[in-house]
């Protein structure tokens, strides 16, 4: 059969489009496939690196959220890069996972120090974020799109560990001593406690920083003995929190003293409750979560299941009470966000935070205007009991008692020190 | 003029002219804030192999300069507002003053507790920043910098900018050093001290201006850091990672010409960028020590001296 021009051009024009059709229907079908990614970086070597397993946290999360089918029918991808616990690293970083990976929602890195070199740059990008344990994070950026994820609460730079000063005023102290690392985040704990300190009216006997690497605390307990504290407020890190642990057992601490610990970093690993048992009792020290009737849910009890054996697998701490909730708690609130937006558009998500509480495995959670938790959650626990360095009594109940805020309370402080050390 | 003079100053002004064009041309930031981390090393590595390559005095306190000129910079910025360059010609100041005080207590011990003096500089200088209030001590500095000025598009791009003039300043400095009286003199110090000041050669002179130089280049190479981060804190402003690859840079490169530093801090500091994001962080530093480990053993004359060797050979 013969054709004309004008047929044979209309034969090619068809047959063009109908080879065209299914390369212009895939990538419409393409493009709604395309994942969610959330980026962030972890310090998985360097001086942070045992919060490394706040990783587990944020792929619990991403399991969990693929398995119910991701977030408005696209998958969730994580893109994740190692900082090295340096600041240095993380400029470029973040521009890797904004400019390349093209991520749609961001988490910080771990703590102050690693956090304040990205505050600029989503401030200046107008970039949604959700922090992680950074203290008073957002207080100079104040971005509009950024929360934290971690249970500081407002004015966290002062505030976050007010519990302890709480506890010590309903003793009636009057005298206190402070000590605290020459680092970070003890230095802020330090500064703010004295702050609190004066503002109930205390008499700061002692207060004295130290190196970091400091391992004798003879002559430093001989001083604060000196003093005739009623408490003391110790912000340390983990080498040195054993260091002091030891120093009191060795030179003993007076008699006086009702309230002893605060803002030790330490004795939430389990590392160092292993290590140290049952010379941790009697210690007052602030947590982010513990095995409380208060705090047990079905929610995070199933959370802990899972983190276990991966955690054990990992070699990272295998009690993870302390940050790796927080890490998928952060995956919730991005979760709530874009569902609740229905959308990855930044001024969106920030929007519905703003307007809506989020329930998370760590509760319900509401931000002020600057993306802090509008009520402090941090615990004031004290540890008790404890008998011999096996590390699975700690997911017991009654270990490490929950004393402050309130509203979780499940003991009383045992008091005096020594009386409760000796217990 | 030289030929080799004429085509280095050709080499500068294409490698500017490419520095002012390329942040209108390439849009994707990111490259910019990889692309500032390697100059950062250039400065870095060229700035210790005035003293640690021409003169051969092993100088583990690069941090310490650098850090100097972090705190320095971001001082003045935030307390007096001024501006980046002038933020930079201080530091440089600041750091030649640091070099000589330096050398002035230090150059009249050799080899290894030379070393470990300057290792001590680093530690000194932490702890007095980590008990000033003023610096933000442990607890760091935020530093929101400026605007960035019309003729960048971005402060990631200004930053990168800025740190290519500083890495050629640094470059320039480094072959005026070497080809001038001076590099004669260093080497002379390097190849036997007493030989060279029976021969006249006023080494003390020399080394305490190779430590000035030296010292206002490494601290130079630090003041724009705040920028880049927007915040300072002790820990990593006075990293011993930025002293390891200081030493690191030039050995792989080669230490006796000025091209050496640049080639190796090039090449080690674009493929520790490139691992961190891809491969991992900790395969990044074995990478840098295996490569330190060859060099040492198979090249000790680093890059230039392998490729100088095969044109040698080329020519004969």
């Amino acid at each position: 059969m013969m054709k004309t021009r004008r047929e044979f051009h209309k034969l090619a024009a068809a047959t063009a489009a109908a080879l065209a059709a299914p390369a212009f229907v895939g990538s419409k079908v393409f493009a709604q496939d395309k994942p969610i990614r959330v980026g962030a970086s972890v310090s998985l070597t360097g001086p942070l690196a045992s919060t490394k397993n706040g990783l587990i946290g944020y792929e619990l999360w991403r399991d969990d959220v693929n398995a119910a089918g991701g977030l408005l029918g696209r998958k969730v991808e994580l893109v994740t890069y190692d900082d090295q616990s340096s600041a240095a690293n993380v400029p470029a970083i973040y521009s890797k996972l904004v400019d390349v990976d093209a991520c749609d929602v961001l988490f910080s890195p771990y703590g102050a120090n690693l956090s304040a070199p990205v505050m600029p740059f989503i401030k200046q990008r107008d970039l949604f974020m959700i922090g992680m344990f950074g203290l008073a994070g957002n207080d100079v950026a104040k971005h509009d799109k950024f929360f934290h994820s971690g249970p500081w609460g407002p004015n966290s730079g002062r505030d976050w560990a007010r519990g302890f000063f709480d506890l010590a005023k309903g003793q009636g102290v009057k005298k206190i001593a402070i000590i605290n690392a020459d680092l970070e985040f003890s230095k802020n704990a330090a500064k703010g406690g004295a702050e609190v300190a004066k503002e109930y009216g205390m008499e700061i006997v002692f207060n004295q920083s130290y190196p970091p690497n400091t391992t004798d605390f003879s002559s430093m307990i001989r001083n604060i003995n000196a003093g005739d504290p009623e408490a003391i407020f110790i912000a340390s890190y983990p080498a040195d929190s054993t260091a002091i642990i030891r120093g009191v057992k060795e030179i003993g601490i007076s008699d006086k003293v009702k309230i002893f610990g605060g803002a030790m970093v330490g004795p939430q690993y389990g590392a160092l409750l292993s290590s140290l048992g049952p010379e941790l009792n009697g210690l007052v020290n602030s947590h982010t979560f513990v095995p409380e009737p208060t705090m047990q849910t079905p929610a995070i009890k199933g959370f802990f299941d899972r983190y276990t054996p991966i955690a054990v697998k990992q070699g990272v701490d295998p009690l993870g009470y302390y940050i790796p909730p927080f890490y998928y708690v952060a995956g919730q609130l991005a979760a709530a966000a874009i569902t609740g937006s229905k959308s990855v558009d930044p001024a969106k998500m920030a929007a519905f935070l703003h307007a809506n509480s989020v329930d998370t495995i760590a509760g319900k959670i509401a931000f002020n205007e600057i993306g802090d938790w509008k009520e402090r959650r941090v615990l004031m626990v004290q540890l008790r009991g404890i008998k011999g360095n096996d590390l699975e009594q700690f997911r017991n109940p009654g270990h490490q008692v929950i004393l402050d805020p309130p509203s979780l309370k499940t003991g009383d402080l045992a008091g005096p020190y020594n009386k409760a050390r000796a217990s | 003029m030289r030929k080799t003079s004429i085509l280095f100053i050709a080499g500068i002004v294409i490698v500017l002219a490419l520095g002012f064009l390329l942040p209108w041309t390439v849009r994707n930031p990111f490259y910019f804030f990889v692309g500032y981390v390697v100059l950062q090393y250039v400065t870095i590595a060229t700035g210790w192999n005035i003293l640690g390559g021409y003169a051969g005095y092993i100088n583990f306190g690069a941090a310490g300069f650098f850090g100097a000129g972090v705190y320095l910079s971001a001082f003045l910025f935030t307390t007096f507002g001024l501006p980046l360059p002038l933020c930079i010609l201080a530091a440089a100041v600041f750091g030649a003053v640091l070099g000589l005080l330096m050398g002035y207590l230090t150059l009249r011990i050799q080899g290894v507790y030379f070393a470990i003096a300057t290792l001590g500089l680093v530690v000194v200088l932490e702890t007095i920043v980590h008990n000033i209030s003023a610096l933000g001590g442990a607890s760091g500095m935020a530093v929101y910098g400026p605007r960035p000025p019309a003729w960048s598009p971005g402060p990631s791009q200004y930053n990168f900018t800025i740190m290519l003039v500083i890495a050629v300043a640094a470059v320039s400095l480094a072959r005026f050093v070497e080809i001038s009286w001076i590099g004669r003199g260093l080497r002379a110090v390097r190849a036997s001290e007493d030989a060279a000041e029976c021969s006249g050669v006023p080494t003390l002179r020399l080394k305490l201006l190779a430590c000035a130089l030296s010292g206002a280049v490494l601290a130079m190479a630090g003041a724009p850091y705040p920028f880049y981060t927007s915040f300072v804190e002790p820990v990593t402003a006075f990293s011993l990672i930025i002293g390891l690859n200081a030493i690191a840079m030039p050995l792989i490169g080669g230490t006796k010409s000025w091209a050496g530093p640049v080639l190796g801090a090039l090449l080690l500091a674009s493929v520790q960028q490139i691992a961190t994001v891809t491969i991992s962080s900790e395969l990044n530093i074995l990478f840098v020590g295996l490569v330190l480990i060859a060099f040492v053993a198979f090249a000790p004359g680093g890059l230039s001296d392998l490729f100088g060797r095969r044109q040698g050979r080329a020519k004969s």
